[in-house]
C-alpha cells in the first residue's frame, strides 16, 4: 500500500503535448478511477506510473520517492491489461507466479494458490491461456498482479473485451477484492458506469487536461464544467441551447418530469424546485421511447416556442404518447463560450 | 532436341557434315579451309557445324547410334578408349588415308589405342613455360637447378610489393606429370622405359615420383606463391608480379595487353626433360548408321584437313599448334609450343587414369602447404588410388528383388484401387483435374528423378554398362568397408562432419538473425528500412558468387582477412591447412549467407507478439535478458523451429560453400556428406551407384530428422 503523488506531470511526443501539468495527491489505499473519452491522456498517465512511458517533465512519487528514473521492475507496481496480456506459452499457475519466480520468492506456490481461492481459479490452475473465456482471462490477469502484493494496482481497461453481464460481475469483484487487499488502485476506463460504481474518487481528464477531481456524488451532482456534466451520468444530460438567452442550459433525464396534460400542475401553480422563472412546463412532442422494463426513456422535442430543442426525460410505468409537459425539476446552467459552470446565488 | 538432331541428319544426307567446337580464327580457318576443299573437288559439299563444346561430347553419344551423326567430328583424342569401344568412331589410319608423313609422332601416338589408329592429329596442347621479357631479359633458366637457384634472390616491383620467380597452379595433378616425367616417374609403370605411360600398372609411390614430390615441394616453398588458383597465377603474370608462369595455349587469350612475353619449353631436371601431358585434337570419322557404309569422301576430308597445306592454313589463320613437324612455324610462340609438344607425353586413354587425379592432387596439396614428406605424398597418393579404383562389387542376382519389387508394386496398385474406390472421385473429378497438372509436374520433376536415383543405387557402372549390385554400395557405405571410420572419406566421419557442420551454422544463423531482429526493432535504432534492407543483402546475391568472394578473402597471402590481422599485428593464418580454419572458413561464408533468412522470419514474428506481454513482463519484474529468455524466445518459437528445421535441411546440403570456399580442404577433412556424394559421381571415376546411394542415405537421414523436430515443433508450437 502506498500514497502516489503527480507533480506537474506533462508528457509530449515530439511536439505533441499529451498531458499537461496534471496534479493529482492519491491516499494510501485509495480506489481512483481515470475517465475520459479515447485520446484524452487517460493510458498514457496510467504507464506513465508503471514507468513503461517516460514523463517529460514534473514529478511522480510513490510513497513520497521519486520515481521518475526508476525502471518499472522497481516500482513495485502491478499492472492489468486491457488484452489481459497473459503469457500463452505459460499454464494459469505459470502465469501468476511468473513475478515471483523471477524473485525466487519463498512463498511462491502459497501466494499462487490463495490468490487462485479468491478469485476462483483453482481448477484452472493447470490449463493455459488459450483455453479459458474471457472472464477467465481476467481473472487470471488480476490473480497475477495479486500474487506480488504490489504498492500500487493498475487497471487499464481491463473489462473492456468483456459483455455487459460479466463486465457488471467483474466490476463487483474488483470492488470487493480492492476493498479486502486495501491496495492503492488506478483505474482507467472510458465507460463512466465503471467509474461511478468503482471509484472513491473520479479524475476526469479531456485533451490531457485534468477537468475535475471528486467523488462520483461531486461529480454527478455537482459538475464544475458542461464537459464533465455531459460525460458523468448515463443516459447523459441533455444541453438546452436556447431556452434562455446566453446560457446553456443542462437537465438531466432524471430531472426532467412528465407531467399529465390538465393536472393542475400545469395551471401554473408554482412547482417546488422550478429553477427557472418564467419556465414553469414546457410544451413538447415525444419522437422516440426507448423502453426499458421498469422504466422509459422518451426523447422528446421541444415545442418551437421553448426553442424546439431535443431533450431526454426518464419515466415510469406507461410512457405517455404524443403530446406532453415536461417539468424541469432541477437544472445546470453553463456559459457558452467556455463551458464553466454558471452559479447563480439560491440556485442549484 | 532430337527433333533437331533428325532435322540435321535429313540436311546431312547429300554433304559432308562436320561438327567441332572452335570459335574465333581457328573456326574461321576452318571454315575457310572446307571451303578451299568445296573449290578443289567440284560437286563436293562441306557443312560445317560449331556446336558449344560442353555439349559437343552429348550430343556425339546421343546422334551416332541413331544414325544422325555428323560424318566427321573435331575432338580431343581423351575419349577414343570410350567411343572406339562403343563404336561411335571408325578407325582412321594416316597410312590408309594416304595422309603424307610428317605428323608430330607423340600426337600419332596418343590416337592409338588397342593397335589401331583412330583418328587424324589436327593439333596440339600442352605446357609451356611463359615468361616476362622485362623481368627476364635473357630469357628464361634452361634447367631447374637454375630456376631454384634464382629463386633465392627475390624481386621487388617498383611499388614494394614481392615479384614471384614462378607461379603455376603447384598442386594441380596436371601440372605435376611434368616433374614426374622428368625424373622418370609417372602414374602408370611401363614395362619398356623408352615408352612411359603407355601401359603397365598405376604405381603413384615410386621413388621417381618421391623425387618429383621433393622437387615440387620446393618449388612451392622457395618459388610460387601460396594457394596458387588458375585466376591468382594468371593474374600475378598479367600484372608483372610473376616472372614465368607455367600455363597452356588456353593462356595466350587472356594475357595482359601490352606485356612483353615469350614461351619455352619448361626447363630440365637433371638434364631429363619435363615432358608434360600432351592433348591432341583430332579429326574423327564417326561411324555411319547399321547397314550403310561409310563416305570415302569423308577420310577424303579428314585427310585434306590434317595435311600439310590444310595445318599450314590453321596455323597461320587459325594461330593454331599444328601437329605436324613439317609445317613451319614463323611465330616464336607457336614454334617454342609445338617444340614442347613434341616432347610432351600423350595423355593416357587408360581408364584408370580417371582415378589418379583426386589422390595425385590431395597429396600434393597437403605437400606444398608444407605438411608432411614426398614420401608420405607419394605412398599416401598410391593409397587413395588404390581405394578409389578397389573392385566393384560383385553382381548380384536380381531376381529377388524383382519379385519383391513386383508384390510390393502390386500391393501399391491394389492399395490405389481401394483408395479410389472409397473415395468420391467422380464427385470431385473437376478439383483432381485441377490438380492434376501440379501433381503431372511433381511427378516428372520430383518424384521419378528420386526413385530414378534411388533405383540407380543398386547399380554399379562398369565399363559401359550398369551391373546389378543389389544393397552393396548401402553396404560398403555404412560399414566404412574400404577405409577406416576415422578416414575423411569414410561415411561416419563426413556425416559427423556434417552434423557439426550444420549445428553450428544454424545456431550462428539463428543467434544472429534474432539479435539483429530484435535491435531492428527498438526505437531508437536509426535508418531502420536502411539496416533492414542492407542486412538482407547477403541473402539476394548468388551463393556462388559470395562463396568465391569469401574464398579470396581467405586467401592466406592476398586475403582480405589476413591483411587485416596482420594490420592487428596477428600472424597471417593458412586458413586451408587445418581442419579447424578451414571449417571457420566455411562456417563463415555460410553464416553470411544464412543469417539474413532467420532475420526476416524472426522480423516477421515479432510483429506477431504484442508488447503487451513484454510490458507485462517488465511490469513483472524481468529484466531485458529474463523478457527474452521468458517470454519473446518462446512467442518466437512457433515461427522459428519451421525456419530451423528448413535451413538445417539447407545447411546439411550446402553443396555450394564446401565445393567452393575449402574445397573439402584440408585433406577431404570439411567434405559434407553431399560434396562427398558429388566426389564420388564425378571426380573419383563415376561410381554413380555409390554416389546415389550416398544420396539416398542423405534422404534418410534428412528425414528421419524432420520428423523428429516436426513432433518436437507440434509439442511447443503454441
Amino acid at each position: 500500500m502506498a500514497t502516489l503523488e503527480f507533480l506537474g506531470i506533462e508528457k509530449s511526443y515530439g511536439s505533441v503535448r499529451v498531458l499537461h501539468r496534471v496534479d493529482l495527491s492519491v491516499a494510501d489505499g485509495e480506489f481512483i478511477v481515470l475517465v475520459g473519452p479515447s485520446g484524452c491522456g487517460k493510458s498514457t498517465l496510467l504507464r506513465a506510473i508503471a514507468g513503461l512511458e517516460e514523463i517529460t517533465s514534473g514529478e511522480l512519487r510513490i510513497d513520497g520517492r521519486r520515481v521518475n528514473d526508476l525502471p518499472p521492475k522497481d516500482r513495485d507496481v502491478a499492472m492489468v491489461f486491457q488484452s489481459y496480456a497473459l503469457y500463452p506459452h505459460m499454464t494459469v499457475r505459470e502465469n501468476m507466479s511468473f513475478a515471483l519466480r523471477l524473485q525466487n520468492h519463498p512463498e511462491t506456490a502459497a501466494r499462487v494458490d490463495q490468490a487462485a481461492e479468491m478469485l476462483g481459479l483453482q481448477k484452472l490452475l493447470d490449463r493455459f491461456p488459450r483455453e479459458l473465456s474471457g472472464g477467465q482471462r481476467q481473472r487470471v490477469a488480476m490473480g497475477r498482479a495479486i500474487v506480488r502484493r504490489p504498492k500500487i494496482f493498475l487497471f487499464d481497461e481491463p473489462l473492456s473485451n468483456l459483455d455487459a453481464a460479466l463486465r457488471q460481475q467483474l466490476r463487483v469483484e474488483i470492488k470487493r477484492l480492492q476493498a479486502a487487499l486495501g491496495t492503492t488502485t488506478v483505474y482507467v476506463t472510458h465507460d463512466q458506469i465503471e467509474a461511478m460504481t468503482l471509484a472513491d474518487r473520479i479524475v476526469i481528464l479531456q485533451g490531457g487536461v485534468l477537468q475535475q477531481i471528486g467523488t462520483p456524488d461531486q461529480l454527478y451532482f455537482d459538475p464544475q464544467s458542461r464537459f464533465v456534466a455531459g460525460f458523468i451520468g448515463s443516459p447523459s444530460m441533455s444541453f438546452l441551447e436556447k431556452l434562455e438567452p446566453g446560457v446553456t442550459v443542462g437537465v438531466r433525464p432524471n430531472d426532467a418530469r412528465i407531467v399529465a396534460p390538465g393536472s393542475p400542475a400545469i395551471q401554473g401553480a408554482p412547482i417546488p424546485g422550478v429553477p427557472l422563472p418564467g419556465v414553469p412546463l414546457l410544451g413538447a412532442t415525444v419522437e422516440v421511447t426507448e423502453r426499458l422494463g421498469f422504466e422509459s426513456m422518451l426523447h422528446l422535442r421541444l415545442d418551437a416556442a421553448h426553442g424546439g430543442e431535443p431533450l431526454m426525460a426518464r419515466v415510469e410505468g406507461e410512457p405517455p404518447r404524443g403530446r406532453v409537459s415536461v417539468a424541469l425539476d432541477r437544472c445546470y446552467r453553463f456559459d457558452p463560450a467556455t463551458g464553466a459552470r454558471i452559479r447563480d446565488a439560491g440556485r442549484a | 532436341m532430337i527433333a533437331l538432331l533428325g532435322w540435321i541428319g535429313v540436311a546431312a544426307a547429300d554433304e559432308l557434315t562436320l561438327w567441332h567446337a572452335w570459335r574465333g580464327e581457328e573456326r574461321a580457318a576452318l571454315e575457310a579451309l572446307c571451303d578451299q576443299y568445296e573449290a578443289a573437288h567440284p560437286g563436293a559439299a562441306v557443312a560445317p557445324l560449331a556446336i558449344p563444346y560442353e555439349s559437343l561430347s552429348a550430343k556425339l553419344e546421343a546422334a551416332i547410334p541413331r544414325g544422325n551423326g555428323p560424318d566427321l567430328f573435331i575432338f580431343a583424342h581423351e575419349r577414343v578408349a570410350d567411343w572406339s569401344a562403343r563404336e561411335l568412331i571408325l578407325p582412321l589410319e594416316p597410312q590408309e588415308t594416304g595422309a603424307d608423313s610428317g605428323f608430330m609422332p607423340s600426337a600419332l601416338a596418343a590416337l592409338r589405342w588397342e593397335g589401331r589408329s583412330w583418328g587424324l592429329p589436327l593439333g596440339v596442347k600442352s605446357l609451356a613455360l611463359f615468361y616476362n621479357r622485362a623481368l627476364l631479359p635473357e630469357g628464361p633458366p634452361q634447367t631447374i637447378e637454375e630456376l631454384l637457384a634464382d629463386g633465392q634472390a627475390d624481386q621487388t616491383a617498383p611499388d614494394g610489393k614481392k615479384i614471384y620467380r614462378l607461379a603455376y597452379e603447384v598442386a594441380s595433378a596436371y601440372h605435376a606429370a611434368p616433374w614426374m616425367h622428368a625424373t622418370g616417374g609417372g602414374i602408370f609403370d611401363s614395362a619398356d622405359p623408352s615408352q612411359p605411360e603407355t601401359d603397365g600398372p598405376v604405381r603413384l609411390g615410386r621413388p621417381a615420383n618421391v623425387a618429383a614430390f621433393a622437387l615440387i615441394r620446393r618449388m612451392a616453398l622457395e618459388l610460387v606463391p601460396p594457394e596458387p588458383s588458375g585466376a591468382l597465377v594468371n593474374q600475378l603474370f598479367n600484372e608483372g608480379r610473376a616472372a614465368m608462369l607455367i600455363s597452356g595455349p588456353w593462356f595466350l587469350g587472356e594475357i595482359a595487353s601490352g606485356l612483353s612475353f615469350g614461351v619455352a619449353p619448361l626447363p630440365t631436371v637433371a638434364g631429363r626433360p619435363a615432358a608434360p601431358w600432351l592433348t591432341v585434337e583430332a579429326v574423327f570419322l564417326a561411324a555411319p548408321p547399321a547397314g550403310a557404309a561409310a563416305d570415302p569422301a569423308a577420310a577424303d576430308l579428314a585427310r585434306f584437313l590434317a595435311g600439310a597445306a590444310g595445318s599450314q592454313l590453321r596455323q597461320n589463320q587459325g594461330r593454331q599448334i599444328v601437329a605436324r613437324t613439317d609445317v613451319p612455324a614463323a611465330d616464336p610462340v607457336l614454334a617454342a609450343f609445338r617444340e614442347q609438344a613434341a616432347a610432351a607425353i600423350p595423355m593416357p586413354l587408360n581408364p584408370a587414369m580417371a582415378q589418379t587425379w583426386e589422390p595425385l592432387a590431395r597429396s600434393l596439396r597437403r605437400l606444398t602447404r608444407g605438411a608432411g614428406t614426398p614420401e608420405l605424398a607419394a605412398a599416401e597418393a598410391q593409397t587413395a588410388y588404390e581405394i578409389l579404383s578397389r573392385p566393384l562389387p560383385p553382381a548380384a542376382d536380381p531376381a529377388p528383388w524383382l519379385i519383391a519389387a513386383g508384390i510390393a508394386g502390386i500391393a501399391g496398385l491394389a492399395w490405389l484401387a481401394r483408395e479410389i474406390a472409397r473415395a468420391p472421385i467422380r464427385a470431385w473429378a473437376f478439383a483432381y483435374a485441377w490438380v492434376a497438372p501440379a501433381f503431372g509436374a511433381m511427378t516428372l520433376l520430383t518424384l521419378a528423378p528420386f526413385l530414378v536415383g534411388a533405383a540407380v543405387s543398386l547399380f554399379e557402372l562398369q565399363g559401359q554398362d550398369w551391373t546389378f549390385v543389389g544393397f552393396s554400395n548401402f553396404l560398403d557405405i555404412l560399414l566404412a568397408r574400404d577405409f577406416p571410420v576415422t578416414s575423411p572419406l569414410s561415411f561416419w566421419s563426413t556425416l559427423l562432419v556434417t552434423v557439426l557442420w550444420t549445428v553450428c551454422n544454424v545456431v550462428l544463423h539463428v543467434g544472429i538473425g534474432v539479435a539483429l531482429a530484435l535491435l531492428l526493432r527498438e526505437p531508437w535504432v536509426r535508418l531502420r528500412g536502411v539496416f533492414r534492407a542492407a542486412l538482407i543483402l547477403p541473402w539476394a546475391i548468388p551463393s556462388y558468387i559470395t562463396a568465391l568472394i569469401w574464398k579470396n578473402l581467405f586467401h592466406a597471402q592476398f586475403g582480405a582477412i589476413n591483411a587485416l590481422l596482420g594490420a592487428l599485428g596477428i600472424a597471417p593464418v593458412s586458413w586451408f591447412a587445418s581442419f579447424s580454419t578451414a571449417f571457420a572458413a566455411n562456417l563463415c561464408t555460410n553464416t553470411w549467407l544464412g543469417f539474413p533468412f532467420m532475420m526476416v522470419v524472426t522480423l516477421g514474428a515479432l510483429q506477431s507478439i504484442p508488447r503487451d506481454l513484454e510490458e507485462a513482463a517488465e511490469v513483472d519484474g524481468a529484466d531485458g535478458w529474463q523478457r527474452l529468455r521468458h517470454v519473446t524466445l518462446p512467442m518466437l518459437a512457433p515461427a522459428l523451429l519451421p525456419a530451423v528445421i528448413l535451413g538445417s535441411v539447407w545447411t546439411f546440403n550446402m553443396f555450394n560453400i564446401i565445393y567452393l570456399v575449402s574445397g573439402g580442404e584440408p585433406d577431404g577433412s570439411t567434405e559434407i556428406l553431399i560434396s562427398q556424394a558429388y566426389r564420388w559421381a564425378f571426380t573419383r571415376g563415376h561410381r554413380y551407384g555409390y554416389a546415389s546411394a550416398y544420396a539416398v542415405i542423405i534422404f534418410g537421414v534428412l528425414l528421419i530428422y524432420g520428423r523428429a523436430a516436426n513432433r518436437l515443433a507440434g509439442k511447443k508450437v503454441i
